[in-house]
């Protein structure tokens, strides 16, 4: 899977981030600056292009009391089997440039899948998830890995 | 005459930042086959401790904000051809000598400079371009300009005045055990090689060290080859996870065999013997071979020789993780003497008309042998499809 996110400054809109009290991170001298999102983050969130405007939301669900799933990631086969279907989810896009997991920070082109779903506090997005590739399993020792958006690792 | 040495800085690096330009100035490694392994790495990254080969677990460790990228040699491949083709606009002679590397003879006007800026503009990518007296001067001479560097050397004094700078290890095929013979003569800098007598060179270094001399003299021993030359045997092969279980191991051997066939193909050649080598989980290895009646390329005689070598260099229980399948005795497409106990399959030749038929339609592997199942996981990844040593025509691998 994905534990964590980058998209370059560019990416998003400053007012967007204003508010959220994310810091900037910069990798390597003179390139452009990089807002990082990561689930193990005390109130995690993630960007989504959702009806054509790009917002934050909840990175998934950690409140056990809720009806969701206590979790930030979801299995392809269960959004084709329809199990998100009772929670009323829809797909979105998570815009990313590089993604995150257990140490390893990959190139990603467009982005990864997701699902939108309503929660009490708010919508909140889980990240679809498919079974490893050979390769990304040995790159980052997972056995999981995001479903990304016309690319595969 | 002038040779030019064209080398892409960082290709596969680079390459990625073509498509990806938010990459540049990055700390950048393009991972091998398997997704374990650093097989190049930016200038960043390079800055930062990490080595080429390094897997990927130590990278991350040395450089924890690297970013990490899977190969992709389809892309790299058309890149290559276009640096290809613009060198041999510039240039009536070319040789494509790998993916990265090219050799020419800079026609007249031609500047260092300008075609090294001239591949920036029409490809994004950044090279370096050296032009000297022999093919080895410019090689070397290359390697003290880059990245993005231009340089022309022709006068002798300014030859010998890089050459004594240089140690003689720069100069490609003087490294190692050819080193160490030229050590306790005094040998350190290029130019200290070139002073020795030729007469020492050859006995030393044999026929190979006396052209590098001649080619450091300035004198051209080493021609441009603008064609790949005939080939006198084809290999396939790589490394895997390290797997006792014979089903897996012969699922790689006929993997590569399939890939074999493919070149032969290309090259249009029979093979007439099959070398199969074995690298076990503790360096150890084992060698197999398999002569066929006469050369053939239809997979179920091949298939017969693979096993056969497999059996060969089989060590049960003792894990293998590296195998080559080498095809040689080649034959061209001219006719052959067969045994007198060969009889002609067209059942066989039927199956591997349909066979290449299908894959050419549908995609390469869409048909394959049915042994190589355990596999399937690899053959899922489009990417494991197209390796560096499939980019025809280069000169070297």
């Amino acid at each position: 899977m994905a534990s964590g996110i980058a998209i370059l400054r560019s990416g998003l809109p400053d007012g967007l981030m204003e508010s959220q009290g994310h810091r900037l991170h910069v990798r390597g001298e003179g390139v452009e600056a990089e807002w990082r999102f990561a689930f193990r983050e005390s109130r995690p969130l993630l960007p989504v292009w959702h009806e054509g405007v790009l917002r934050l939301v909840q990175w998934g669900n950690r409140d056990r009391r809720s009806h969701l799933p206590p979790t930030g990631w979801t299995w392809l086969a269960t959004v084709r089997a329809g199990g998100w279907g009772p929670f009323g989810a829809e797909l979105v896009d998570i815009p990313c440039n590089f993604a995150y997991e257990k140490g390893v920070w990959f190139r990603v082109r467009q982005g990864m899948r997701g699902i939108l779903v309503p929660g009490p506090n708010g919508p909140c997005v889980y990240v679809i998830c498919e079974p490893s590739t050979r390769y990304y399993r040995v790159m980052t020792r997972s056995e999981r890995m995001p479903v990304l958006i016309d690319e595969v690792i | 005459m002038r040779i030019g040495h064209l080398d892409a800085d960082c290709f596969y690096v680079s390459a990625e930042r073509v498509r990806d330009p938010w990459l540049n100035r990055r700390p950048v490694g393009v991972l091998g086959n398997n997704g374990a392994c650093v097989i190049a790495k930016s200038y960043e990254m390079k800055a930062l401790g990490v080595r080429t080969g390094e897997p990927i677990w130590d990278a991350v460790r040395t450089c924890p904000d690297g970013i990490y990228v899977k190969r992709d040699f389809a892309w790299y491949e058309v890149l290559s051809r276009k640096i290809l083709d613009i060198v041999r606009d510039e240039s009536p002679v070319a040789e494509y000598y790998s993916i990265d590397e090219f050799f020419f003879q800079p026609g007249h006007g031609c500047r260092a400079e300008s075609i090294r800026d001239r591949i920036l503009e029409e490809t994004g990518l950044p090279v370096t371009v050296a032009i000297a007296r022999t093919r080895t001067l410019s090689k070397l001479f290359a390697e003290t300009v880059k990245p993005f560097g231009a340089i022309e050397v022709t006068d002798p004094k300014h030859e010998e005045e890089i050459l004594s700078k240089l140690p003689v290890t720069e100069v490609a095929g003087i490294a190692g055990r050819r080193a160490a013979k030229l050590h306790p003569y005094g040998v350190r800098t290029c130019l200290d090689f070139v002073r020795m007598p030729r007469s020492v060179v050859k006995s030393l270094l044999t026929v190979v060290g006396e052209q590098l001399w001649w080619e450091l003299q300035g004198r051209n021993v080493l021609a441009l080859q603008t064609q790949k030359p005939p080939t006198q045997a084809v290999s396939r092969g790589g490394g895997f996870t390290a797997t006792s279980d014979p089903t897996v191991v012969f699922a790689w051997a006929v993997r590569h065999l399939e890939r074999l066939i493919e070149e032969f193909d290309f090259h249009q050649v029979r093979a007439g013997k099959l070398t199969l080598w074995l690298e076990y989980r503790d360096a150890a290895t084992g060698l197999g071979e398999a002569r066929l009646d006469s050369p053939s390329d239809r997979f179920d005689l091949l298939l017969e020789a693979t096993r056969e070598a497999l059996r060969q260099a089989w060590k049960p229980g003792w894990g293998a993780r590296k195998m080559d399948l080498i095809a040689s005795n080649l034959h061209g497409p001219g006719p052959i003497q067969r045994t007198l106990f060969e009889s002609p399959d067209p059942r066989q030749d039927a199956l591997t008309v349909l066979k290449r038929g299908i894959n050419a339609e549908v995609g390469r592997f869409a048909l394959r042998s049915g042994a190589t199942l355990p596999l399937a996981e690899l053959y899922r990844d489009p990417a494991s499809g197209y390796e560096i040593c499939d980019v025809k025509g280069k000169i070297c691998f």
